[in-house]
């Protein structure tokens, strides 16, 4: 009855950003991002890929509620001049390069299926 | 005793417990090993390997990546891979059995054989219907009596009535502006044929407009064009000490078909082997036993994944996967850009 429309878990309802960035006053060289319409899909990853980086010292993610399309991912860096924002922007870049490895052996590995065939 | 290798690659099976599930190689976690994100390594140990592909189904295995990037695939695949499907019914009239409202969620999960690539996403809200984000069918039935039924005590609804079932090869596509020249007819349609809609008998009808647009599976389920996709981990099963004959037979027992074989040794002794540990749904019935349970360790190898797709017909599994990684990376790409755009504010 209430529920929201379907569509609000994917479409941006006008003058909503797709992400924010707030620095987090409590801890130093933290700053939370607020992703909306995003779930899982993309925020595990990210985490995982944050991680990756020994210059990270904290990534982490919530839903707050199932019923607001939107994640909040909040990242700490170890010293200022390499800013959460810095690392977040690293680690998306290799994510892309990561995927885009992917599809080229995947592809390559569909051709060679074929040409065996 | 489990080695620090073994917890930072593999899944143990215990017989009450899975142990070190969760992926834990980030840098400073173990000291002596070098977790940061190495792009080299990275193109070194990454592997896809395709066991099987055809039309409708595809099974490979992805080496070296972490779950969190299989499962993004897999979520893709489930909820935001777009296709199309049976939004709106039109009813000018429905005397079957069914309710109206009941009819339209059944047409609604037909899967249809349309490629959704073609066509453009429709705002909420929009009814209008334009060539390039609706296709229109036209599903109009009659039953009547069976005029040449034979009358021989056959009272099968098949020879008593005509149209006493309506499949989905009655629906009718109905091109809209330049359709009619952009595709084909064999490209448009339902899936399959013969699909039961709905059941009719003597003067009952049903005359509908079906009107089809573009969404995701995270809209509705009926918009995903998967049937399943799915991964698992590769199964890893170590016989710690050689087990023969009798004990042999009880092991392959514990295990699915064709994972444990016997081979006979030197000295004529039948000996259990792992054959395909892939076969493998583990169980972990063998643990139950008493004389297996010190002699053999179950694992799963926590960066080998078994993939597999399933499509629900519209488009080949091998592309829908490749599609999937096109959107992740424009998803990646996006959020680049916003966040730039967003810092420089």
């Amino acid at each position: 009855m209430n529920a929201p429309a379907t569509f609000e878990s994917f479409l941006l309802l006008d003058g909503e950003r797709k992400i924010i960035v707030e620095k987090d006053s409590k801890v130093p060289n933290a700053v939370v991002f607020t992703i909306s319409k995003e779930d899982h899909t993309l925020a595990n990853m990210l985490r995982a890929q944050l991680l990756k980086d020994p210059k990270v010292i904290f990534a982490g993610y919530k839903i707050p509620h199932p019923l607001e399309n939107k994640v909040i991912l909040r990242v700490q860096t170890a010293s200022h001049e390499y800013s959460a924002v810095n690392a977040m922007e690293n680690a998306i870049k290799d994510l892309i390069f990561e995927m885009d490895m992917l599809e080229d052996r995947v592809k390559s590995a569909i051709a060679n299926r074929q040409s065996a065939e | 005793m489990t080695s620090i290798n073994d917890i930072r690659t593999k899944i143990k099976l215990e017989d009450t417990e899975l142990l070190n599930t969760t992926s834990t190689n980030f840098p400073g976690n173990y000291p002596g090993y070098d977790d940061r994100l190495n792009l080299e390594e990275f193109k070194k140990k990454l592997q896809i390997q395709i066991l099987n592909l055809n039309d409708t189904t595809t099974e490979f295995d992805i080496i070296g990546t972490d779950a969190s990037i299989t499962n993004a695939f897999r979520r893709i695949l489930i909820a935001e891979l777009p296709s199309m499907a049976i939004e709106k019914v039109h009813i000018t009239e429905n005397s079957s059995v069914l309710p109206d409202d009941v009819l339209a969620h059944r047409l609604g999960l037909i899967p249809l054989r349309a490629d959704a690539r073609l066509f453009v996403d429709k705002a909420p809200g929009d009814t209008r219907e334009c060539e390039e984000d609706t296709l229109i069918f036209k599903l109009k039935v009659i039953c009547k009596k069976n005029p040449k039924a034979i009358a021989d005590g056959n009272d099968d609804p098949k020879n008593l009535y005509i149209n006493s079932s309506v499949y989905t090869e009655h629906m009718e596509w109905i091109p809209i502006g330049n359709q009619a020249t952009k595709y084909k007819v064999e490209d448009i349609g339902p899936v399959f044929n013969d699909i039961l809609i709905v059941k009719l008998r003597p003067g009952q009808e049903i005359d509908l407009k079906l009107v089809c647009h573009k969404g995701i599976g995270r809209d509705h389920a009926k918009f995903s064009p998967v049937c399943t996709a799915s991964y698992r981990l590769m199964p890893e099963i170590i016989l710690k000490e050689p087990i023969y004959d009798q004990d042999a037979e009880e092991l392959q027992k514990c295990f699915t078909q064709g994972v444990i074989e016997l081979e006979d040794d030197k000295n004529g002794r039948r000996r259990a082997v792992v054959a395909k540990p892939r076969l493998d749904m583990c169980s972990r019935e063998a643990l139950r036993h008493p004389e297996f349970k010190d002699c053999i360790e179950l694992n799963k190898i926590r960066d080998h994944f078994i993939f597999s797709i399933e499509s629900a017909g519209a488009v080949p599994p091998d592309q829908l996967f490749i599609d999937a990684i096109k959107l992740l990376m424009s998803k990646c790409d996006r959020l680049l850009q916003e966040i730039d755009g967003n810092t420089n504010n």
